[in-house]
């Protein structure tokens, strides 16, 4: 890898190996500031017959080159490195640097282990998920299984690695060796094969770091990091992401066809994709002091990301993974787990339940379809709605302040004693909300993406919409880690699409009573008016273009200034525009079915979701 | 069964047999009691006569009349008891005059009537005895002298002045005192228990049928997990103290609800507990409270019996013992759940001064502030009594702390509208508002009756 | 992408079957390159380690963990009874000695001075893996497992639950479209791998089950009979481990679907042959779909110069390929492909998406997406 300087770098060519396709785009220095220019995807080549990484990079990066008119590959299937400038009657040819993310073959699959499941294991998991991995399970003296259920699991489980992590430093030894104990007989099998060993990396206590490495024989590579809660006040995740990112690259990587060859080609470390995806979102939210929410939507799971401020007033990355939330693998589980009637409240016609099953699990079955009638639309967005919603729960109850801290308290506090692990998720708090993801980003309209994230994610206040435009996201995230202006420079001009801002009241009432009024005054739009409750209304604001608003909310009604205070803000446009949500949070739709079918339908009419 | 059958019905005779043995010893005791009467009545029948015989001749030395008789007689049953009393009321006399001059005239004519005797007897009995006396102006009395229930009474009203007693007027009827059934005049008191323990066994019902009840979520309890987790993480103990009162302290019963599910945590996470005691009784409880909690988690190899002990009954012996201990063992987590006196913050103080996250609970309001400011958590007074229903989560706890929190509410909003109505009441002189208060007092607090 | 790769499933007379045979973990091969095997032959075998049962001697003797190890009677590497004593306490001037009886049978594999915990490991678990396949091992992987070959007709089906079963083909419906009612399922039908035709009701399988069938094939089923026969609902597509008495295979989707009549076809002129079949699905990266496996033997196995290979269906779409169409609201239907416009077409979901024109065998003519199109056949 070369040591590069970051002003030199005009062209950068990045890749994303992903599990069925190789995305390639470039990234070129235009006046002065960077551009994404040209993308080009083909298969992904890790699996036979090809099985050799490179050769699908190799033709994403050709396809890159012809759409830009430039040569990146030479004849021997070489990247072209570094620029050579432009000759006499030869145009320019290769770039300055190539990077590359991946999660081919499954990702990086892990599994945590920890003393208490809220505690260390808790930031064991934060560690794993934070540096891209899957967690397959998390193994707790407290998760409530017998030592014999913990070791058969351990056993069933091929994991790619295994974090080890409990007690502060100075503290519990014996529930760490015990772990340790659980672990070794049960001789825990990689997942690609028995050519190397078990990568395993301990973070716990460091008293019992030398007892740890007495009770493992040969069979795992043992790797002891600092700890990733010394005290229970302080999380330290950084030496064991650390780790994580280097065996992920030294040995599972290693193993998986071609790695090895595109290893030595890139010129930054290759990260996991979703790991780079949550840098990339921790870069914007330092840059610009905002609070983020990232979601990716695929077929078999769903990522969430976030960054917020912590107890501390710093700002606190959280991802979680839910594995068995998706769109086509998954999308059985996802009706499943919330039930039918779920899905169906945000369908605003009748569907025959019996009918709609069977086309759940034949979607299910052949993955790879796409609706092709406005029904079959209607109603894979109602169950994106809910397997997002899903998602969402489950990162709130992840992301938390942590547990097991001393509490300070005064007389003051006799009437309002706050328990310690809130989660720091706050929708109010929330300032942009980034989607990703075939059903999100594939949309027909604009409108419905900005709405399945309205609907899901409900977020309060002032809140700004925007989507990945292709999936660009990874790339910027490796990008970040060599040349992080350039990477932010494409993040706002390239790679979100912003859909606009979401104006939403905090609150309940009956439908019909008023819940804010407005003024908005701007070039195009100038308009006051009343919003009631159980409305939801939009303006079109384009994406160069601004305006300022003044919401003054009714009694009980909060739009981020507190309980019926009134706010004055400018807002962004975009392709969707301003979006004023009057249907109060949490957002609660009619139990009743009739009432229920033709609310939706006068929200879906209200916000042009449909072309009728 | 068929011998035990007749076991049984044996032993009911026999209790039986007992019972009327005792009515045996019981009338015998009666019996003397009434031989007794009859010579102490006798003696003053005689004492009577001597006074009479001596009032006879003052009376001659002075002039004055005796006062005229009171009218219309009337006794009735006296209303809402168990037929031990006879309200006997009249139209005073016509000498009974209400002496209303502010300075009593000296030379008034002085009045002839100081008061009256009420007299009593059973219809066929010679002579009326004396049951009460009432003074002037007093037209009500009411008869509570060894009145027995079920039997026929009259009485006699006689004025009585210095110059002697008027003609005795009798009742025409004889009256009955008889058991009254309900007291009506506490209906009010009927509607309020009906209401709260109609409540309760709603509410219990409710719980049974399986619906979930809300109960509010206690901080100090959600926080248990959260202390012991810390004390398995730091590899430290976790300390218990169940107050310093004994097993029949109602507040030592609720902590040791409380220590049964720290226990069923540490046996779960792994940790060690221990429970020093200053009550040999409570060390006993809290021994079986603990085991029984490790057994339930599936962990019973875990428990150590050692690790409950107690120290000493000397209220600040103890104290001074288990400080001690907190200092040398630095326990992660500290749960001080009973009746606490000066001690509470002593042993608070140490506890936060050694970084332990610590819960308390106490219903000693002198101690709840110290424990607020020196612990993170705090089960204050009713709290920590609703602790053990919210911790066991049976439905016939869970059923009367809802049913109990529906009698707080209403004796909170009469307490508002009491005190909403004498204010408005004084400050406006409102009638209505006056009625309010008075009907409060009187009606639904008082005795009043139903309606005023 | 001018040559659209186009999913499908493969349903062939004739092909070249490889199955890959391999242990979870090293072991014994017991066959050689070249060897005849026939499909329920243990080919390779291995031990998987016994279940550890951890035992915690410090808590239940009351000891401090560093006294463990000295109070063992077995020494690490021993083997200990069920009912034997393990440990035994010292004890006060030899009086008051604590004992633990094991309640587990196997090897003592560890004791430690840290937490107390002693390990013993339970009995091997024997691991057998068979040939699959009636054929020929043309490659033996030293303790890892062999590859058996044979020439075989072969139906790749859609969805199925249950792992490996055999049995000879035994036809239950007369026409693909024919419901399989259970009047259909007989007595005779035990050990067979039973083909019905269109949709199985619930009440199908549980009648093969109670006449103890080997394996059940149809065109579809109800997701709530799936339901009901599994009982729970499916979340995800990865199957093979379950067991509820046979293995089942729809080989066209859920729902009101008639098999296709080349697999119908197909499966009935192999009638009376004996089959391997694997529920075994994972619709992930690396798909694995449920198969059918029909070894040909005697005269029909009479090489023929080119037999494909390949297990996997598909391929290029052109005019006249025949292909079913997979989704909502003409799922089911078969047709051959009539045009491919290249330019994208805007559907009625508003989406954009490129299209082709499907002449569906009742005549009509249908415009669908490409990505809800399979090519039937191999």
């Amino acid at each position: 890898m070369n040591a590069t300087n970051p002003d030199q770098i005009n062209v950068i060519l990045a890749t994303d190996c992903g599990s069925t396709t190789t995305k390639a785009i470039l990234i070129e220095k235009i006046d002065g500031h960077y551009r994404q220019t040209y993308r080009g995807e083909a298969p992904t080549t890790v699996e036979q017959p090809v099985a050799d990484v490179t050769a699908g990079v190799i033709n994403a990066a050709t396809e890159v080159g012809e759409l830009a008119g430039r040569r990146l590959v030479d004849e021997q299937g070489q990247l072209i490195r570094p620029v050579k400038p432009a000759g006499e009657g030869q145009p320019a040819e290769g770039c300055d640097i190539y990077i590359s993310t991946s999660s081919a073959g499954g990702g990086l699959q892990m599994l945590v282990t920890g003393v208490v499941r809220e505690m260390t294991a808790a930031s064991a998991k934060r560690a794993a998920l934070g540096a891209g991995a899957i967690v397959m399970d998390v193994i707790a003296s407290n998760d409530r299984r017998k030592p014999h259920e913990q070791i058969q699991r351990i056993r069933e489980l091929r994991p790619d690695m295994i974090l080890m992590s409990g007690g502060t430093d100075g503290g519990t030894v014996e529930h760490v060796v015990r772990i340790a104990e659980l672990i070794a007989p049960a001789k825990p099998q990689p997942r690609f094969g028995s050519g190397y060993r078990m990568p395993l990396i301990y973070a716990g206590n460091k008293e019992a770091a030398g007892l740890v490495r007495e009770v493992f024989d040969d069979t795992v590579e043992l790797s002891v990091v600092d700890n990733i809660r010394p005290v229970l006040e302080r999380e330290n995740l950084g030496p064991a992401r650390d780790r994580i990112h280097d065996l992920f690259l030294e040995h599972v990587m290693a193993h998986a066809p071609g790695y090895d060859k595109l290893i030595a080609w890139t010129d930054a470390p290759i990260m996991p994709t979703p790991g780079a995806v949550g840098d990339i979102l921790q870069q914007i939210a330092k840059a610009r002091g905002i609070n983020v929410v990232g979601v990716d939507i695929g077929g078999a799971t769903t990522d969430v990301f976030s960054v917020f401020d912590g107890a501390d007033g710093n700002p606190v990355f959280n991802r979680t993974v839910s594995a068995n939330l998706g769109m086509s693998y998954s999308i059985s589980n996802v009706c499943a787990e919330t039930g039918m009637p779920n899905v169906l409240r945000w369908v605003h016609f009748d569907m025959d339940e019996r009918e709609l099953r069977n086309r759940v699990k034949n979607k299910m079955i052949r993955p790879t379809t796409i609706p092709q009638t406005l029904e079959a639309l209607v109603f894979e967005q109602a169950v994106a709605r809910e397997a997002l919603r899903l998602a969402y729960i489950q990162h709130r109850e992840f992301a938390t302040t942590l547990k097991g801290v001393q509490q300070q308290r005064t007389v003051g506090d006799t009437f309002s004693q706050q328990k310690g692990g809130q989660s720091i998720v706050d929708n109010m708090k929330l300032d942009l909300l980034v989607a990703s993801g075939g059903v999100l980003s594939h949309a027909p309209r604009m409108e419905q993406t900005a709405a399945m994230l309205i609907d899901a994610f409900e977020p309060e206040g002032v809140t700004e919409l925007a989507k990945d435009s292709i999936f660009m996201m990874p790339h910027l995230g490796v990008l970040a880690s060599v040349h992080p202006q350039a990477a932010l420079e494409v993040f706002e001009r390239d790679c979100l699409i912003y859909l606009g801002t979401c104006v939403a009241a905090k609150g309940r009432a009956k439908a019909g009573k008023n819940c804010f009024r407005y003024e908005i005054s701007g070039e195009p739009i100038n308009e006051r008016g009343e919003m009631a409750c159980g409305e939801i209304r939009r303006f079109p604001l384009s994406i160069e273009e601004t305006a300022q608003i003044v919401i003054e909310p009714a009694r009980g009604f909060d739009v981020g200034g507190g309980p019926g205070k009134r706010i004055e803000r400018e807002v962004r446009g975009g392709e969707v525009g301003l979006i004023l949500d009057a249907r109060g949070r949490p957002l609660e739709l009619p139990e009743d079915r009739d009432n229920c079918r033709s609310r939706v339908e006068r929200w879906s009419r209200d916000l042009r979701l449909y072309s009728e | 069964m068929g011998d035990r059958g007749a076991g049984e019905r044996f032993g009911v005779f026999g209790l039986k047999c007992e019972i009327s043995d005792m009515r045996f010893q019981i009338s015998d005791l009666k019996c003397q009691i009434s031989r007794l009467r009859g010579a102490v009545r006798r003696l003053l029948v005689c004492w009577g006569a001597l006074f009479w015989l001596l009032g006879l001749t003052g009376a001659g030395a002075d002039a004055q009349e005796p006062p005229r008789p009171v009218s219309d007689v009337v006794a009735v049953d006296h209303p809402n008891d168990v037929g031990t009393a006879v309200d006997v009321s009249w139209t005073l006399s016509p000498d009974d005059k209400p002496n209303d001059e502010p300075i009593p005239d000296p030379n008034a004519v002085p009045s002839l009537l100081s008061g009256y005797h009420i007299l009593r007897k059973q219809p066929g009995e010679e002579s009326f005895v004396l049951v009460g006396k009432q003074s002037a102006q007093a037209g009500e009395f009411t008869d509570r002298k060894k009145v027995v229930r079920g039997e026929p009474y009259l009485y006699q009203v006689v004025a009585v002045g210095p110059g002697g007693t008027s003609a005795g007027v009798e009742t025409a009827e004889a009256v009955t005192p008889v058991r009254g059934l309900f007291r009506t005049d506490r209906g009010w008191l009927a509607v309020i228990l009906l209401l709260i323990c109609g409540a309760v066994v709603a509410f219990i019902v409710v719980a049974k049928s399986g619906r979930e009840l809300f109960i509010r979520k206690i901080p100090g309890l959600e926080a248990v997990d959260e202390a012991v987790g810390r004390a398995t993480e730091m590899g430290r103990t976790c300390l218990f103290v169940p107050g310093i009162l004994d097993i029949n302290d109602i507040q030592t019963v609720a902590g040791i609800t409380v220590l049964s599910h720290v226990a069923s945590l540490t046996a779960e996470f792994g940790a060690r507990l221990e429970v020093p005691t200053s009550r040999s009784l409570v060390m006993t409880t809290a021994r079986e409270t603990v085991a029984a909690a490790y057994l339930a988690e599936g962990r019973p190899d875990a428990y150590r019996e050692d690790d409950i002990y107690y120290l000493t009954d000397e209220q600040f012996g103890y104290v001074a013992s288990v400080t001690s201990k907190m200092m040398q063992e630095k326990p992660a987590a500290c749960f001080y759940m009973g009746s606490f006196y000066a001690e509470s913050l002593i042993l608070a103080e140490t506890g936060n001064a050694v970084g332990a996250i610590q819960v308390a609970g106490t219903a000693q309001p002198s101690q709840l502030p110290f424990f607020v400011a020196a612990c993170d958590y705090t089960l204050i007074g009713e709290e920590f009594f609703a602790a053990s229903a919210y911790l066991s989560g049976e439905p016939v706890q869970l059923g009367s702390l809802r049913g109990q929190d529906v009698g707080k509410m209403l004796v909170a909003s009469l307490l508002i509208v009491g005190c909403v109505a004498a204010t408005w009441a004084s400050v406006t002189g409102s009638a209505s508002a006056n009625a309010v208060v008075t009907f409060l007092q009187n009606n639904v607090l008082g005795r009043g009756g139903f309606l005023p | 992408m001018a040559t659209a790769y186009t999913p499908g499933l493969r349903v062939t007379r004739r092909m070249r079957y490889r199955a890959r045979r391999v242990l979870p973990i090293a072991g014994d091969v017991l066959v050689g390159a070249g060897d005849k095997v026939a499909s329920q032959d243990v080919v390779a075998r291995t031990e998987l380690p016994g279940d550890a049962t951890p035992i915690n001697l410090a808590n239940q003797l009351s000891l401090t963990p560093a006294d463990v190890p000295g109070c063992l009677l077995k020494q690490e590497g021993e083997r200990v009874e069920a009912g034997e004593i393990l440990a035994r306490t010292k004890g006060i001037f030899g009086m008051f000695k604590g004992e633990y009886v094991s309640k587990v049978a196997g090897v003592i594999e560890s004791a430690s001075q840290v937490t107390g915990q002693v390990i013993i490991r339970g009995e091997p678990i024997p691991v057998e893996v068979r040939a699959f396949v009636t054929g020929q091992v043309i490659e033996a992987m030293p303790g890892e497992g062999v590859v058996v070959e044979a020439d075989v007709s072969f139906v790749q089906g859609i969805f199925g639950i249950g792992g490996e079963a055999f049995g000879p083909i035994v036809m239950a419906c007369e026409d693909p479209s024919q419901e399989f009612a259970p009047e259909l399922v007989h007595e005779e039908m035990q050990g067979a791998v039973v083909i019905g035709g269109a949709r199985m009701p619930g009440e199908t399988i549980r009648r093969a089950i109670d006449v103890g069938a080997a394996a059940v094939v149809s065109g579809g089923m109800d997701d709530a009979d799936l339901k009901e026969v599994l009982g729970y609902d499916l979340g995800v597509a990865i199957t093979g481990t379950e067991e509820i008495g046979l293995t089942v295979i729809i080989t066209e989707g859920f729902g009101e679907i008639a098999m296709a009549r080349q697999t119908f076809a197909l499966l009935s002129s192999r009638a009376g042959a004996a089959a391997s079949v694997n529920g075994a699905t994972q619709i992930r990266a690396g798909v694995l779909r449920p198969e059918i496996v029909i070894p040909l033997v005697g005269e029909a196995a009479e090489p023929e110069e080119d037999v494909p290979t390949a297990t996997h269906g598909g391929g290029v779409l052109e005019e006249g390929t025949l292909v079913r169409i997979i989704r909502d609201p003409y799922f089911g239907m078969i047709g051959t492909v009539a045009g491919l416009p290249s330019e994208p077409q805007v559907l009625g979901s508003g989406s954009k998406a490129r299209v082709l024109e499907v002449a569906c065998e009742s005549g009509e003519k249908l415009t669908v997406p490409r990505a809800n199109v399979e090519i039937i056949g191999g």
